[in-house]
């Protein structure tokens, strides 16, 4: 159902979305913060893309910074936290015993604890005068150091099909050392499972970062993210009148869509 | 059996005690807003502090409140100055039945979806579907509480909005993989009726995965139940959660992690089990 | 008159007559904010609480929101003795409590023993607490209370407006009540739902008793988008306290519906920390303890750009603590703030800043950059740190905006003191400012700058104590408000609160509500609940 054509045009739109972000010093016409005072909240314009919210900083501009900040710092949290559930998970599904039950016992307490509290907590803990993007970077860290419980129980059901496969089986009793074992066959074989997750990580750092944010909680002002700009959604009555301002949103909603076209189907279970 | 019990309570032990020292160092810990109040006097504020203080240490504390809680005495809220058991009383009900509703209504429609897919097997129906999902898993929980309150949908659909999606694509890919088996297409090919096979091989074939999804939507939904309540203003546990955290409410945050560290553990422990004996 | 036009005639003075009869009864209905911690008036502490008292709670002297004035409720008259130690009150005579339980000067006594017992820690009592020592409440008959305190209290009377009184015999303890509601029905989370009170003592100019409304359903809503959609559908009647773009919505929508107060007595305000623990570089400190420099930083601020951008037009600039609503306490001889960016520099370059290339640098040639903290979860005032943020910028002052959850943002600044600025909002309920007596008081806790000196750190620190003290025992008021405006006086000149703007009291007023006067008191909306009457409304309004 994933045809090579469909996630062609998803890649290709995702790239797309992805430069603009990366470009966003070239692309925007205008620096984030500028607040237009003599226009608030303007229809969109031949000087204004996308018009301006509130405090009559220019919504395009924002929209593509803030893409900046959502597109580039979501891969890195989803790496981090894939790659911790990969070790983790590893360690589980191949070890086996009490090292396992342990692992996957932290997993659930940590699904358990109240991870918005432990954001909360830890944000209020870095020093006042870092600039807006060491913090951002520093929420995006925080994400992806306590995402790995989602992803964990998924490497670890891989790890152990594999260990139980015929072909390791077969590997043990040709006399093939532990080590060369991890390296050239169940590594190889877990790939997969750690890129598909990795990729499913993605949209939900994205939307992790977009919930913080709008519960007050995310990237600091002036920095635009996703999120910050999701915020206005909130009063429901101002985006029937200005229905401009749901651009993040579509925009989200079309990333999300692309990156789940773009990995193969069968790679998700669970 | 035995072990496995021991091991959930050792589990939600071990949540509880962390929960309550992630709260007790946790900066904020102990200030309350009333302090600001201009009105109060010197002794006022004094009190008020003194009552946040923990007169000994975290494990001592920790230990008297096991020992009350067996007795059924869990503690009382220092932000809402109740007695803990009343409010879980008032409030989980509220929220085990948006849940519940909440995953049924999305296992329902999930269900109905996949397996329509799998028998239409249409190209614009999969696209269709995968669009609807897609969309639903884009849109961040806050986004979808919104939307509920301005279509005056109760919690249970934004509950279920949320957990939908996933599950529908976890649902659809097993069934396809499913009727992908040498077997089942040989049975098709022998012309048994498509109803048959989903009874007498399919649904078996999965069952074990079917529970662990069951227990895996169960905890994704009580985790998207908090801000959800907290934005539609539900008077159920999530809202609880929510205002605890932000009011630095050691004894409700305690309580309401161990609850939900048993709720978690439990679904999974369930969904190992069925899983082993289905294998 | 021909059969037809009398038919009509009837039927036209019958439409008349029914609109008149169907004015009494109905259920008002809007929501509290918060949870209400307590119905127990003396320990009453939060809005919500506040809300529930001011409409269940029966008191002696009533101040009326709109007046401003003293008016008599459970006290038909009161004195205040000369040396404003003693007030006696004759009370009024057959009055009951909501369960029938006769009202006398014993449940005052009882109250006030209830309010002012040291273990009892509540704003209510502690306004009431000016001196060490015990209460002396004497009841020499049924109708006379006299109370002794053991100091002067300044503005005694106005107090007794925040105590209700309590019964001393009813079984039903605090549940039974002397104002317009009882407490009929509580359900935690969602609802407060308050009856008509069937001995309440007031009635109106007819002799018809009050309330005209059968009951009131407080619905506990925090999330302020929720509630405008609810009185949108006419499930509400009444919006205390809309943010300023909802209104302006609301007003473009409906304008008979949205109703501006004036201006409120609640002001933004910024300061600088000039705590000497504060874990900061003494470059700051210095920059901090300057006066030119926080004069500057308040000329740079563009306090009209404020109120227009971030309020939509509902606020004025504030210069002092008192907002210019208050009638009496207003120091109307301050001078309005000033945007001046020029003089800004100014200032600063008489306090050895100088301004090269866009950076403002100190005289050791450190640039100038510090951090405004504030509460996450307040739109509002995010977007005043984000405005100030470009404000200074325009003289140089890079700012960093930091939102924290409140208790974070506590901490930091009444224990550990570490942050460089703080934008806050000053609360104020009561006119009278000797409720900021802590405030102002360099022994103060929320002498927020530099809270709980041992002694004061400045010579105008010093005088503020002295004018201060002075005027909580000055004999008239008038001496009183003369110590107070000194006192503001030196706020200008120093600037320890930079403040921002005062808004204004907004609320939604459902047409189907007759009688609402919002007022720039609290509670705003409802202070006259007991003559509010529910009409037929066309759209929106709810009528049972």
């Amino acid at each position: 159902m994933n045809t090579p054509r469909l996630r062609l045009i998803c890649a290709l739109v995702l790239g797309l979305i992805f430069v603009l972000g990366l470009f966003a010093g070239t692309v925007s016409p205008y620096p984030y913060a500028k607040q237009f005072r003599e226009h608030p909240n303007v229809a969109p314009s031949s000087t204004h893309l996308l018009g301006t919210d509130s405090l009559g900083r220019d919504l395009f501009a924002r929209v593509i910074y803030g893409t900046r900040v959502s597109l580039l710092l979501a891969p890195a949290a989803a790496l981090l936290s894939t790659l911790l559930a990969g070790i983790l998970g590893g360690f589980a599904g191949l070890l086996g015993g009490w090292c396992e039950k342990i692992i996957l016992a932290a997993t659930d307490l940590s699904m358990a604890l109240p991870l918005l509290f432990v954001l909360l907590a830890l944000r209020a803990l870095l020093p006042l005068d870092i600039s807006p993007i060491l913090s951002v970077i520093a929420t995006f860290a925080l994400l992806g150091l306590l995402g790995w419980p989602s992803s964990l129980r998924v490497v670890w059901a891989a790890t152990k099909n594999l260990r139980n496969s015929d072909f390791l089986l077969l590997a043990r009793a040709t006399g093939c050392s532990r080590r060369r074992m991890i390296v050239r066959h169940l590594l190889p074989n877990l790939r997969p499972v750690l890129f598909a997750q990795f990729w499913i990580s993605i949209p939900v750092f994205v939307l992790t970062e977009a919930t913080l944010s709008m519960l007050g909680l995310g990237v600091i002002e002036p920095l635009p993210s996703w999120g910050n700009l999701l915020r206005g959604l909130e009063d429901i009555s101002a985006v029937s009148a200005n229905p401009w301002r749901l651009t993040p949103l579509v925009l989200l909603i079309l990333v999300v869509i692309c990156f789940q076209f773009i990995l193969p189907a069968q790679e998700e279970t669970a | 059996m035995v072990g496995r019990l021991l091991m959930l309570a050792a589990v939600c032990l071990l949540g509880g005690l962390l929960s309550a020292s992630l709260v007790r160092f946790s900066p904020g810990y102990g200030v309350d807003e009333r302090e600001l109040d201009p009105r109060l006097s010197q002794a006022s504020v004094e009190a008020i502090r003194n009552s946040h203080r923990l007169n000994s240490g975290l494990l001592s504390y920790y230990g008297h409140y096991l020992s009350g809680a067996v007795h059924g005495d869990l503690g009382s809220s220092l932000w809402l100055q109740r007695p803990i058991s009343a409010l879980l009383k008032e409030r989980f009900p509220v929220t085990a039945k948006s849940v519940l509703i909440g995953v049924s209504l999305a296992w329902f429609v999930a269900l109905t979806l996949s397996l329509a897919g799998v028998f239409l097997r249409g190209f614009y129906f999969d696209i269709s579907t995968t669009l609807i999902s897609g969309v639903f898993i884009a849109l961040p929980a806050a986004v979808v509480a919104i939307f509920s309150v301005y279509l005056r949908a109760p919690v249970s659909v934004a509950i279920a909005v949320v957990t939908f999606p996933k599950l529908f694509r976890y649902l659809r890919n097993l069934l396809n993989h499913a009727y992908a088996q040498p077997y089942i297409m040989a049975a098709r090919a022998r012309g048994i009726s498509r109803a048959k096979i989903l009874f007498r091989h399919i649904l078996p074939l999965a069952s074990p995965t079917l529970f662990a999804l069951m227990g895996v939507s169960l905890a994704v939904a009580f985790g998207a139940a908090i801000p959800i309540e907290a934005l539609c203003d539900s008077p159920g546990v999530g809202q609880l959660a929510w205002q605890a955290a932000l009011n630095r409410d050691l004894p409700l945050i305690m309580n309401l992690t161990l609850l939900v560290t048993l709720i978690t553990v439990a679904a999974n422990m369930f969904a190992n089990a069925a899983h082993e004996r289905a294998m | 008159m021909p059969s037809p036009l009398k038919s009509l005639t009837l039927a036209i003075l019958l439409a008349f007559a029914l609109p008149v009869r169907a004015q009494t009864g109905g259920e008002l209905h809007l929501c509290l904010h918060g949870e209400p911690k307590t119905f127990n008036p003396v320990l009453v502490d939060d809005e919500a609480s506040e809300n529930v008292r001011y409409l269940t709670g029966g008191v002696l002297i009533r101040l009326n929101r709109q007046t401003q004035e003293l008016e008599p409720a459970l006290a038909t008259s009161w004195k205040v003795s000369r040396d404003r130690r003693t007030i006696t009150f004759h009370l009024r005579k057959g009055v009951h409590f909501s369960d029938g339980t006769p009202f006398s000067s014993e449940d005052v006594a009882y109250t006030m023993r209830l309010l002012m017992d040291p273990v009892t820690h509540s704003s209510t009592g502690d306004a009431f607490r000016s001196g060490e020592g015990t209460v002396q409440v004497q009841t020499p008959s049924p109708d006379v209370a006299a109370i002794a305190f053991p100091a002067p209290v300044a503005g005694l009377e106005r107090l007794f407006d925040q105590v209700a009184i309590l019964s001393a015999h009813s079984p039903k303890k605090e549940m039974a009540v002397l104002g317009p509601f009882y407490v009929a029905d509580y359900k935690a989370g969602s609802y407060v739902l308050l009856q008509k009170n069937p001995n309440y003592w007031k009635h109106d100019a007819q002799g018809h008793a009050l309330p005209y409304i059968d009951s009131v359903r407080l619905d506990i809503q925090r999330n302020r988008d929720i509630e405008l959609l609810r009185f949108r559908r006419g499930e509400l009647q009444l919006i205390n306290r809309l943010d300023a773009e909802q209104f302006e919505r609301l007003q473009h929508e409906n304008p008979a519906v949205a109703r501006n107060a004036g201006t409120g007595l609640d002001a933004e305000e910024m300061w600088f920390n000039q705590s000497p623990v504060a874990p900061l570089p003494d470059y700051k400190k210095a920059w901090f303890a300057a006066k030119e420099f926080r004069k500057a930083i308040s000329m740079a601020i563009n306090r009209a750009d404020l109120c227009r951008m971030v309020y939509a037009g509902f606020a004025k600039p504030a210069s002092g603590p008192v907002s210019p609503s208050n009638h009496f306490w207003f120091n109307a001889a301050l001078e309005d703030p000033k945007y001046d960016p020029q003089g800004a520099l100014r200032l600063l370059a008489q306090a050895g800043f100088r301004l090269e290339n866009d950076t403002l640098k100190d005289r050791t040639g450190k640039p100038v950059e510090f951090t405004v903290v504030t509460n996450s979860g307040n739109a509002s005032r995010e977007k005043l740190a984000t405005m100030i943020q470009q404000d200074l910028s325009q003289v140089g002052i890079k700012v960093n905006v930091v939102t924290l959850d409140f208790p974070s943002l506590i901490e930091r600044i009444t224990r550990t003191f570490d942050y460089d600025a703080c934008i806050l909002g000053l609360v104020n309920t009561d006119l009278d400012p000797n409720s900021q007596m802590t405030v102002w008081l360099s022994s103060g806790e929320n002498h927020q700058w530099n809270p709980s000196q041992k002694s004061p750190a400045t010579a105008w620190e010093a005088e503020i104590d002295k004018l201060m003290r002075e005027q909580a025992t000055a004999p008239t008021e008038k001496e009183r408000k003369a110590k107070f405006d000194r006192v503001q006086q030196i706020a200008a000149e120093q600037q320890p609160f930079i403040y921002l703007i005062n808004k204004d009291v907004l609320v939604a007023v459902s047409p189907g509500v007759v009688g609402a006067a919002p007022v720039v008191l609290e509670p705003w909306g409802f202070w006259n609940a007991d003559t509010l009457r529910l009409g037929p409304a066309p759209e929106l309004g709810v009528q049972k």
